[in-house]
């Protein structure tokens, strides 16, 4: 090992290593019932967001003036088991990719935490969020430098976990504890749906190295290294989990769910970095979609959909928040068509500007009936409401119906919950059932007066799911 | 209010907790509950209960101490884990623990002497209960004479339950009946086990914001202007959708909405029918059904009758369409979820069947019961012994006695002595500070140095008080902040008018800034940049949102991220820069269009503005008003106030109130535009006031958020008033910075330690701060009205609680003309506010609008909780916070014959009072007595305080405090030579600078 490889080593482990202690201090001093102060946490925080972005930064000045593109930081291997190809291995990348991505992730936590700083002064739970900011800062920064799909995982996990723990911040309230659990629902589906792909690529290429997909490995010129039907298998897979992630068609309908939180959870998790990190995974993998045109299609499908949609959405909502969270599903949507069409540079750059933008505008957000008025006075009349012209060519019966595609949300919701939702409760009630059949059976009891039984049972059950609607 | 709390399903006091600990932080004394008691049970007091004494003293036991209700299922867990049968409670005194254990051991020796020495049949009295026996044994009774005093203790509480317990198992007292209307909704919860309310309100709230949106989203709700039920159906019938489950045969209902002859209220009546609701239960179904989204309905109403401006207007009757599309929805819902549980298809005949099945509420439990009189038990020092003694007669009178007294009937006295104690304390100190004040050297009836007229808010006490003790020499007055100037205004870079007087006002004048006469042209280049600056912003806002706008922009959005940043690491300095670019486009110098050529008033250009006569009037009544009608200083500024922060959807709350939410300053310049006029000066000598020609005035502007301080119109002042000008500037400068100074002790994120400089810096940057959920405190722990010269509480320590009206009774009339005038604005504004901020306070959730952090803009009308919820009404829990809820005081000097008339003659007033929503008490400053109104007479009050403390300046008084602060009289500090001052002067600006 050479001076640069032990320079850059020292500065990798700071990166990861800051996130996770700041969790480590903020979740071992709640947990033994020491509190710190409001000044102390954010101290902590500020400080940890300090010692991640300023190697960040050193490391890649590193980078530009060596000229090396990719450090890899290696920690090995920490579970293998040879027989069935897997292993988990814990490998972090600094390469063009991830690193913007990581800077954006630090800035827009450190902004995000000086706000909340005083935002959430005197409040009951101000060390309880920085305890779900300290997770989702780790997971934003496991997440953004994964080297592989492991790794990948568990800081997507922690992102998940957080981000549904802060739209349910309000637990005394009933509606931020349901939204919650259907962000958290939707999450689970789509993380589901990346474990599998995690373990395929383990079938695959008996490892879950990013690289090992790819050829050449360094982002952006990759080339896959697996054949057009596994990558399709892959890149469906890994698809379904970013559009859970990032909310795009048919998930989209947790995003205005997810503006329960305080403003500022709401700004970073869902107007910035959250909503992005499905299309991050998109972009890292983007030389896989090449390897497919199948998949390629999908890809790009999934996108337009998503951002026409998200754009009559966000025309019809009444509401700041949810406007600004489909305006910000809009131009995700566009975002994956950029990485479906290989304008790879393109969508960093998107990702980055959209993220900083949007967790602007999330923040004014309360300011809104001021920043109204100010441009009304700017402007000297009122602000007259120009009704939209862009559907106007459109036949009036489909106006009417985009308008009202866009005011129940796309359906999504109530499609998820009949045929995705309704499926599986409907097949849990029916195992129940038979369940009750069999211990009915083997106790020998006589069969009692079902009708009573069944619709007690069946009121409270699907009454859950369909709260959570 | 009680009523109102059942009906909105809200509180009506605060919780017993939070007096307890008011209680324990002496906020209420025990003198306090004791003669609100009495007061309470008048003739009652004596009445025994039992054999524990009178029902006075079984009340103050239950009220002085907390009665933790505890559910069954909590009292097995308490029983069996805490020290609740180990240990008396803290709060009980010795002597009684003492006493009771004593007593107790005393009465158990007795009876085991009894058996081991004879039968038991040979001791006729009380036998032990068999549960103390076996308790006894239980607890090692061979060792008894060995047992420590824990041991005692422990039994003697054991022995205390058992007979409770087997106290009230005598008495079998009938639970109190449950009522038995209970709502619909609770049924339906109950029954079917599922809130249709969310349902239905999870359709409703959505289309509300669509229907009411003032130009938010830029697609409009189709067939708006339909109304509401035809805009709903012709949505909700469109082809081609999904619709939730329970709404899939709302169809009919739709359609016949959709049928040109649908009339709301037969809509509702058929819905009626359809539920099966009976005409007695028709009202409080439909209030029921209306307050479930009490704040979109409330919305629609309000909109529909009471707002001229807005921008899309909707139709009448909203709010009985939106009523028929709701119990049409409801209707639907029930039939849908009712079907599974009760299988008939009938919204009536599965509400007769849910309230057939409703079972009984559960009651009180004997061991519930039990609970409560164990711990009285423990506080009256009552034994098991005389427990055991008392008859299932006596045991059931016990229990109704103490079931009688409900917790909503102590929360009652407790919040009656809560407020008693302040009023007390306010009372005394404006009694004792009166005194001290007359008998001071009467140097005050000099002609002052300057004059300062501020608003009547509460916020300005501590601005007078500061500005009072920088300048002794200075004089200071106020009057409602609108000055009498009631009219729409638009200012020079403002879009439209709007009303700048109190709300019940209806302004007939309308007033616009424009820019000087030779400016003209730089202010109309100046305002075509800002509107250019203006279309481009909007058009960012906008477009942010959509398709392609949002590409664009979000591909350059990198750039947003410095000004982000630095806005929220640096806010002032900011501001600062901000500020000085905005030069660029703010309007040049300006005056106030403020004299009307034509007859009439009206909003285009000629009829704009005041004649001379009524401007006359104007000046006329304020000066009387703040009793200042001869020895004019030769400076008196007036200060408008108003108040700017970011982050703060309740902007306009936080502004001067006289002004129906808008700033003040313009008031305050129209005003002095007015008074100096010499055509008006003319008019109002006819009056009988005359104005020396070298007297001016002023107009200013306070923003109680940064405490910044702006002149108007100082163009016009002549040179020969430039110098005394530049002294109240300067005195002005230094009363901010204590006044921002005193202010910050109330922030928590604010040091202790701040200097008054370093706190102004501190209250400007909260101002700019985007995220600073409490810009500042508002109107919170406002309590106090004073209304009266200000010679008698000039210098009295009122901790900013106390809104400080002027009134002399020398200049007014024997019918007490000027005192109506101000009381008809003092009591209902100053009364409202105080009720605003009690209610919101006691149930925050209910009348207030919770914690702003999730709030959500929604429709540019309100805020929503988080991402959909009712609009919400009141105040924030950050505004609240350091609130103290009670009813707002008034002293007012004035005679017990001229207050009674005024009150019974003027009806806002007589509804105000008697209603009892506010106090009212009067002053006699020439012998400083004081007489409380009470139920239509007036009582003497006994000071019962002798002294307040006297301190140097408000400074030493508040300094290192955070928490609410009593009364003082702060000295009168000798008046200090110039030079000295201009010293400081130089001093202070040099800081500032």
């Amino acid at each position: 090992m050479n001076t640069l490889d032990i320079f850059f080593h020292v500065l990798g482990t700071a990166v990861v290593a800051s996130p996770v202690l700041l969790l480590a201090v903020m979740g071992l001093t709640l947990l033994f019932n020491r509190p710190l102060s409001e000044t102390a946490t954010v101290r902590l925080t500020q400080t940890s967001v300090l010692l991640s972005l300023i190697p960040a930064i050193a490391i890649l000045i590193t980078m530009l003036a060596t000229g090396i593109r990719n450090v890899p930081i290696e920690f090995g291997n920490w579970v293998t088991i040879p027989e069935q190809a897997f292993h988990f291995h814990l490998k972090f990348t600094f390469d063009r990719l991830s690193i913007p991505f990581l800077m954006l992730s630090c800035v827009l936590c450190g902004v995000v935490g000086e706000f909340t700083r005083r935002y959430l002064h005197r409040e009951q739970g101000f060390a309880r969020f920085f305890l779900f900011y300290a997770i989702f800062y780790c997971g934003m920064v496991l997440s953004s430098l994964a080297g592989t799909i492991e790794t990948l995982f568990v800081g997507w996990e922690m992102v998940g976990l957080s981000s549904a723990l802060l739209i349910a911040y309000f637990h005394e309230r009933e509606n931020p504890v349901r939204n919650g659990q259907r962000v958290w629902t939707i999450y689970r589906l789509s993380d589901a749906a990346l474990l599998i792909a995690a373990i395929t690529m383990h079938h695959m290429v008996g490892e879950g190295d990013f690289g090992g997909l790819m050829n050449s490995g360094i982002w952006p010129e990759g080339t896959a290294a697996v054949t057009s039907s596994q990558a399709l298998l892959v890149g469906t897979l890994l698809l379904i989990g970013a559009a859970g992630k990032s909310a795009l068609f048919p998930f989209s309908g947790w995003l205005p769910r997810a503006m329960e939180g305080p403003t500022p959870s709401s700004a970073i998790f869902y107007g910035a970095l959250s909503v992005h990190l499905g299309a991050y995974l998109l972009l890292r993998l983007s030389p896989l979609l090449e390897a497919s045109l199948a998949l390629q299609m999908m890809v790009l499908s999934l996108g337009s959909i998503s951002a026409i949609g998200g754009a009559l959405m966000s025309r019809v909502q009444t509401d700041v928040k949810t406007s600004l969270a489909y305006a910000s599903l809009t131009q995700v949507g566009i975002i994956v068509v950029e990485i479906g069409l290989g304008l790879r540079y393109l969508a960093l750059i998107h990702i980055m500007g959209h993220a900083t933008l949007r967790t602007m505008q999330l923040l004014r957000a309360p300011t809104l009936l001021r920043d109204y008025n100010d441009l009304e006075n700017k402007i000297g009349s009122r602000l007259q409401q120009q009704s939209w012209s862009g559907v106007g060519w459109l036949p009036k019966p489909i106006q009417r119906w985009c308008y009202r595609f866009g005011f129940d949300r796309g359906f999504m919701d109530i499609a998820l919950d009949r045929w995705i939702a309704g499926q599986f409760v409907g097949c849990f009630l029916a195992c129940n059932r038979m369940e009750e059949r069999i211990t009915r059976f083997l106790s020998r009891e006589p069969e009692p007066n079902v009708d009573s039984d069944e619709s007690g049972f069946d009121d409270s059950t699907p009454q859950d799911i369909s709260t959570a609607a | 209010m009680i009523e109102g709390g059942r009906r909105f399903g809200c509180e009506p006091y605060l919780s017993e907790e939070r007096y307890h600990e008011e209680l324990l932080r002496g906020r209420i004394s025990r003198e306090d509950l004791r003669e609100v008691l009495m007061a309470d049970l008048q003739d009652d007091t004596d009445k025994l209960v039992a054999s524990f004494g009178t029902r006075y003293t079984l009340r103050l036991s239950m009220l002085q101490t907390e009665l933790q209700p505890m559910p069954e299922s909590g009292l097995s867990w308490v029983l069996a884990e805490s020290e609740l049968l180990k240990r008396f409670r803290d709060e009980v005194p010795t002597p009684y623990r003492e006493k009771t254990i004593t007593q107790t051991r005393g009465w158990v020796m007795r009876h085991l002497e009894s058996i081991t020495t004879d039968t038991a049949s040979s001791n006729p009295a009380s036998p032990l209960p068999a549960p103390l026996q076996d308790r006894l044994k239980a607890a090692g009774e061979s060792q008894i004479h060995r047992w420590s005093d824990q041991q005692w203790e422990a039994f003697t509480l054991h022995a205390l339950w058992e007979t409770c317990q087997l106290g009230v198992e005598t008495a079998e007292v009938q639970p109190p009946k449950a009522e038995s209307n209970d709502s619909l909704h609770r049924l339906m919860l109950s029954e079917l086990g599922m809130d249709l309310n969310t349902k239905i309100d999870d359709v409703l709230i959505r289309f509300c914001g669509c229907f009411l949106d003032q130009g938010f989203a830029d697609w409009t709700l189709p067939e708006r202007e339909n109304g509401f039920a035809k805009a709903f159906a012709g949505l909700y019938l469109g082809r081609w959708s999904i619709r939730a489950d329970w709404m899939k045969h709302v169809d009919a209902s739709l359609h016949e909405v959709q049928s040109s002859d649908w009339d709301a209220i037969q809509s509702i009546e058929q819905s009626l029918e359809r539920l099966g609701i009976s005409d007695n239960d028709c009202e409080s179904f439909l209030s029921e059904c209306l307050l479930s989204l009490r704040g979109w309905a409330g919305m629609i109403w309000q909109m529909e009758t009471n707002s001229p401006f807005l921008a899309n207007p909707i139709p009448e009757g909203s709010l009985n369409e939106y009523l028929a599309v709701r119990l049409i929805l409801l209707a639907h819902a029930i039939e849908h979820f009712g079907k599974a549980k009760f299988n008939i298809g009938t919204a009536s005949a599965i509400l007769r069947l849910a309230l057939k099945s409703a079972d009984v509420r559960s009651t009180p439990s004997t061991r519930s019961r039990t609970h409560t009189i164990f711990q009285l038990a423990q506080l009256g020092g009552w034994t098991p012994e005389q427990m055991l003694n008392m008859s299932a007669a006596q045991w059931r009178c016990l229990i109704t006695e103490i079931e009688s007294f409900t917790s909503l009937d102590r929360r009652r006295l407790l919040h009656a002595a809560y407020e008693r104690h302040y009023a007390n304390q306010a009372l005394d100190a404006i009694s004792i500070h009166s005194r001290r004040r007359r008998e001071l050297p009467a140097n005050s009836r000099r002609r002052p140095a300057y004059a300062a007229i501020f608003c009547i808010d509460d916020r300005e006490e501590s601005f007078r008080r500061h500005l009072e003790e920088v300048a002794p020499d200075c004089r200071t007055a106020s009057a409602a902040g609108f000055f009498a100037v009631a009219m729409y205004y638009q200012g020079a870079d403002h879009a439209s008018f709007r009303p700048l007087c109190p709300a019940i006002v209806k302004p007939q004048h309308y007033v616009r800034e424009e820019p000087l006469f030779s400016s003209m042209a730089a202010g109309e280049r100046r305002a075509v940049r800002r509107r250019r600056l203006g279309w481009f912003a909007h058009q960012v806002h906008q477009n942010s949102r959509t398709l392609i706008g949002g590409w664009v922009t979000g591909l350059f959005g990198a750039i947003a991220t410095v000004p982000m940043v630095a806005r929220i690491l640096a806010p002032r300095l900011t501001s600062q820069i901000r500020e000085s670019m905005g030069n660029l486009v703010r309007p040049p110098a300006t005056e106030l269009h403020l004299e009307r050529l034509a007859e009439a008033p009206g909003s285009d250009a000629e009829s704009m503005g005041y004649s001379l006569d009524e401007m006359s009037q104007i000046v006329v009544r304020i000066l009387q008003d703040i009793g200042m009608v001869d020895a004019f200083p030769p400076i008196i500024v007036f200060f408008g106030h108003g108040s700017g922060s970011l982050n703060n959807p309740h902007e306009s709350a936080y502004n001067c109130g006289a002004c129906s939410g808008g700033r003040g300053g313009p008031n305050a310049r129209a005003f002095a535009v007015m008074a100096n006029d010499p055509r008006v000066r003319r008019r109002v000598a006819e009056q009988g006031i005359k104005l020396p020609d070298e007297v001016r005035f002023v107009g200013a502007y306070h923003n109680t958020c940064n405490d910044d301080v702006d002149y108007y119109d100082l163009d016009l002042l002549p040179r020969s008033l430039r110098e005394l000008f530049r002294r109240i500037e300067s005195d002005v400068i230094e009363t901010r910075a204590r006044n921002a100074h005193e202010r910050a002790r109330r922030f928590e994120s604010a040091p202790l330690d701040l200097t008054p400089h370093e706190a102004l810096e501190h209250v400007e940057e909260r101002a700019e701060d985007l995220s600073q959920a409490r810009p500042e405190y508002n109107h919170a722990t406002n309590a106090l009205v004073t209304v009266g010269r200000r010679d008698w509480s000039r210098g009295l320590f009122m901790d900013r609680r106390a809104f400080v009206t002027e009134y002399d009774p020398a200049v007014d009339d024997e019918n007490g003309h000027i005192l109506t005038r101000i009381l008809q604005a003092a009591i209902p504004v100053c009364g409202g506010i105080s009720l605003e901020y009690y209610f919101s306070t006691v149930d925050v959730e209910g009348y207030g609008c919770g914690s702003k952090l999730p709030h959500n803009v929604a429709s540019m009308v309100g805020v929503m909780t988080g991402a959909a919820s009712d609009l919400r009404p009141g105040l924030s829990q950050q505004m609240v916070e350091i609130h103290e809820p009670m009813r707002i005081l008034f002293v007012i000097e004035t005679t017990p014959e001229m207050l009674q008339r005024i009150v019974s003659e003027n009806e806002g007033i007589r509804r105000m009072v008697e209603g009892n929503w506010v106090q009212l008490a009067i002053l006699d400053p020439s012998t400083s007595t004081v007489q409380r109104y009470i139920n239509g007479h007036f009582e003497p009050h006994v000071v019962a305080d002798r002294e307040i403390p006297t301190v140097q300046s408000s400074m030493h008084w508040y300094r290192g405090q955070r928490d609410h602060l009593g009364f003082a009289t702060v000295q009168e500090p000798e008046i200090k030579t110039p030079v000295s001052s201009s010293e400081s002067d130089a001093n202070t600006s040099e800081v500032l600078v």
